[in-house]
C-alpha cells in the first residue's frame, strides 16, 4: 500500500468498526444459542446443546424450516433456466431495444421490496391461491431475478462467440452447440446465481410475510413472530441454522468460483 | 442426442432463429409480468375508499386516498421520519464502507482480502431478522450490553425501540451492499495512480480527495443510490429494533393492509412510494448517466 503509518491507522479504524458491527449479531446469536440458562445472559451460564433439542421438538419451527426449504427450492429451480436463457440473450445476441428490455428486467430493483410484495399479494389474493407455498417461490424469485441475469451476463461476456462459430462450423448443430460450448461456459455465472437465488429466498422475509398465512408461514416469519412475545434462546438456536447456511454457501461460492468474482470491475 | 437436435430442429425451424434472443428473453419478461400486473392491481386499488360500514371497498374511483396521504399528520411524519433516516443511513453507510472496500481491493494479503470477504457475506447471506435478533440480544433492556453495565454499576439503559437503534441497524443492513457496489469501481483504479500522486509530494489525504474519491464517483453514486432505496423503503428494521414506535414508510403501508383492513389506502401508500423511488432512480440516472445501476451490464 502506498501511503504511510498515519493512512493505515484511520482504515484500520473504519474497517475494525465495520467488523464489529457486520460480526456481532452472528456471534452472539451463536453463543448464545449454546447457553445454559433460561433466559440470555451475559455472562453466559455455562454451556448446553440442550436448546437444540428444544428445537427438534417443536413441531412449528421444524415445519416452517422445511416451507422455507421449499419455496427456496421452488424460487432456485424455475430461476436457473429463465434467468440463464435471459441472460444469454441480453450478452451475446444483438437484441433490439435492449436497453428497453435491461430496464424492465431490472424493475424487481427498482421497485420498493414492499411495492412488489403487496402487489404480487393483490395478484395471487384474486386468483385464490395465497397460502400455498409455489406463489412465495414464485414471488421471492421474480424479487430476486436480476441477480441470475446479472450473474450470468456477467460470465457469458467471457465467451468468445469465435468458439461457438468453431464448434458450428465443425458441424455441430444448435443444441450441441449450446449445451457443450455455450452452457460451459457461462456455468460460473449460473452456480453464483443459483447460489444467491437459494440463500435470499431462504431467508426472504417481507414478501413471506405477505404471502403466507398461520398456516403456511416460513422460518423468517415464524422467528419474527416469535421475537415479539419473548426472547428465548431456542430462537438463537433455530438462528443457528441460517448461518450455517450461509457458511455453507460462501464456502460453496469460494470453492466453485471464487468470492474475488464479485470485486471485478465490469 | 441426434433425436433431441431432430426434435429442435422440427418445433425451431430456421425461419425461427432471428426471434431466438427474443424467445430466450420472454420467460423473464412473463415472469417480471407477474410485479406489473401487481402494480396495476395496486393502482386500481389505490383509487377506491374503504367504506367503514361495509368494510367493502368502493365501487367507484376517488382521489380521496391520495388527500388523505399527503394532508394527514400521522402519514407525512412517517414519510418524513423514512426520508431523514435513510439519508443518514446512507451518508454513515459510504462512510463506512469505503475504507473497507478500498482496503479489500488494495490489500497485498490475500488471507486478508478473504477474511474481509467472509466478514462481508456472512452476514449478508443470514437475513435481516437473524441479525436483528442478534442485536435485540445485545441492546436489549436485559441485554449484552446492560448486563455488563450493570457490572460496573450503571443502570440499564434504553438502547432499543429508538430512532437511533434503527438506524444504527440499517446501516449494519445497508453494509455488505454498499461494499459490494464500491468495490468494482475501486478495482478499476490503478494503483499507479495514487502512487504518482505520492510521488509528486502529495500525502495521503490529498491523494484521497484529488484522485480516489472523484474516480471512485461511480461506485459511489451507485451504492448510495442502492443504500438509500433499499433503507427508506425497509420494513423488517424498523419493526424488530422500533417495536412499533418507529414506523418507516413500509410499516405503515404493512399496518394499513393487515390492521386497518384499509386496502385502498395501504395502496395509495404503496404508490407514493413506489414513485418517490422511481423518482431517486430517474433523477441520479439524469444526472449521473444510466450506466450507475446497469448490472445487466452494456458491453454492446
Amino acid at each position: 500500500m502506498t501511503g504511510g503509518l498515519s493512512k493505515s491507522i484511520v482504515i484500520w479504524a473504519f474497517v475494525a468498526a465495520a467488523l464489529v458491527m457486520l460480526s456481532a449479531p452472528t456471534i452472539v446469536v451463536l453463543g448464545a444459542s449454546f447457553t445454559a440458562g433460561n433466559m440470555i445472559t451475559f455472562p453466559p451460564e455455562g454451556l448446553s446443546l440442550k436448546w437444540y433439542g428444544a428445537i427438534l421438538q417443536e413441531a412449528g419451527l421444524r415445519q416452517a424450516f422445511v416451507r422455507s426449504l421449499i419455496v427456496a427450492t421452488i424460487c432456485t429451480v424455475i430461476a436457473v433456466p429463465i434467468g440463464t436463457l435471459a441472460g444469454i440473450a441480453l450478452a451475446k445476441y444483438r437484441v433490439r431495444f435492449a436497453r428497453s428490455f435491461q430496464i424492465y428486467l431490472l424493475l424487481p430493483f427498482t421497485i420498493p421490496l414492499i411495492g412488489s410484495g403487496i402487489g404480487m399479494m393483490l395478484v395471487f389474493g384474486n386468483m385464490g391461491v395465497l397460502g400455498s407455498l409455489w406463489p412465495v417461490g414464485i414471488a421471492c424469485c421474480v424479487i430476486n431475478l436480476p441477480f441470475m441475469i446479472w450473474a450470468v451476463t456477467a460470465s457469458a461476456s467471457n465467451l468468445n462467440p469465435d468458439l461457438e462459430l468453431a464448434a458450428a462450423s465443425c458441424g455441430a448443430p444448435q443444441l450441441q452447440c449450446f449445451f457443450y460450448v455455450t452452457l460451459p461456459a457461462v456455468m460460473p455465472g449460473i452456480i453464483t446465481g443459483s447460489l444467491l437465488m437459494f440463500i435470499l429466498a431462504i431467508n426472504e422475509f417481507l414478501v413471506s410475510l405477505l404471502l403466507t398465512d398461520a398456516r403456511s408461514v416460513t422460518l423468517p416469519v415464524q422467528i419474527y413472530n416469535s421475537i415479539r412475545s419473548i426472547i428465548t434462546p431456542d430462537l438463537a438456536a433455530i438462528s443457528v441454522v441460517f448461518i450455517a447456511v450461509a457458511a455453507a454457501a460462501i464456502v460453496a461460492l469460494d470453492r466453485l468460483v471464487g468470492l474475488d468474482i464479485f470485486l471485478k470491475s465490469k | 442426442m441426434d433425436v433431441l437436435e431432430g426434435l429442435a430442429a422440427f418445433v425451431w425451424p430456421k425461419s425461427l432463429h432471428k426471434a431466438q434472443p427474443y424467445l430466450m428473453l420472454l420467460p423473464a419478461v412473463v415472469l417480471v409480468g407477474v410485479l406489473v400486473l401487481g402494480l396495476f392491481q395496486i393502482g386500481d386499488a389505490s383509487l377506491r375508499t374503504l367504506d367503514t360500514s361495509t368494510f367493502r371497498m368502493s365501487e367507484y374511483y376517488t382521489l380521496a386516498n391520495f388527500e388523505r396521504a399527503l394532508s394527514e399528520r400521522f402519514f407525512t411524519t412517517v414519510a418524513g421520519r423514512s426520508l431523514i433516516g435513510a439519508a443518514i443511513v446512507t451518508l454513515i453507510t459510504l462512510i463506512l464502507a469505503f475504507p473497507y472496500a478500498y482496503l479489500m481491493v488494495r490489500t497485498q494479503s490475500s488471507a486478508l482480502r478473504k477474511f474481509l470477504l467472509v466478514a462481508l457475506f456472512l452476514p449478508f447471506f443470514i437475513g435481516q431478522v437473524v441479525r436483528a435478533y442478534g442485536w435485540l440480544i445485545i441492546l436489549g433492556n436485559q441485554g449484552m450490553v446492560n448486563e455488563a453495565l450493570g457490572l460496573v454499576g450503571v443502570s440499564p439503559l434504553r438502547l432499543l425501540y429508538n430512532y437511533p437503534a434503527v438506524l444504527f441497524g440499517l446501516v449494519q443492513y445497508m453494509l455488505p451492499f454498499a461494499v459490494l457496489m464500491l468495490a468494482p469501481a475501486l478495482t478499476a483504479i490503478p494503483a499507479e495512480l495514487e502512487a504518482a500522486a505520492g510521488s509528486l509530494g502529495a500525502n495521503w489525504v490529498r491523494t484521497f480527495r484529488h484522485i480516489v474519491l472523484p474516480l471512485a464517483r461511480p461506485g459511489l453514486i451507485g451504492a448510495g443510490l442502492v443504500v438509500v432505496t433499499l433503507s427508506l423503503t425497509d420494513f423488517a428494521i424498523p419493526a424488530i429494533l422500533g417495536g412499533g414506535t418507529q414506523d418507516f414508510i413500509a410499516n405503515a403501508i404493512y399496518d394499513q393492509f393487515f390492521r386497518t383492513s384499509d386496502q385502498g389506502m395501504g395502496a395509495t401508500l404503496t404508490l407514493l412510494l413506489v414513485a418517490v423511488g422511481s423518482i431517486l432512480v430517474g433523477l441520479v440516472f439524469m444526472l449521473f448517466g444510466a450506466g450507475t445501476l446497469a448490472m445487466t451490464g452494456d458491453r454492446k
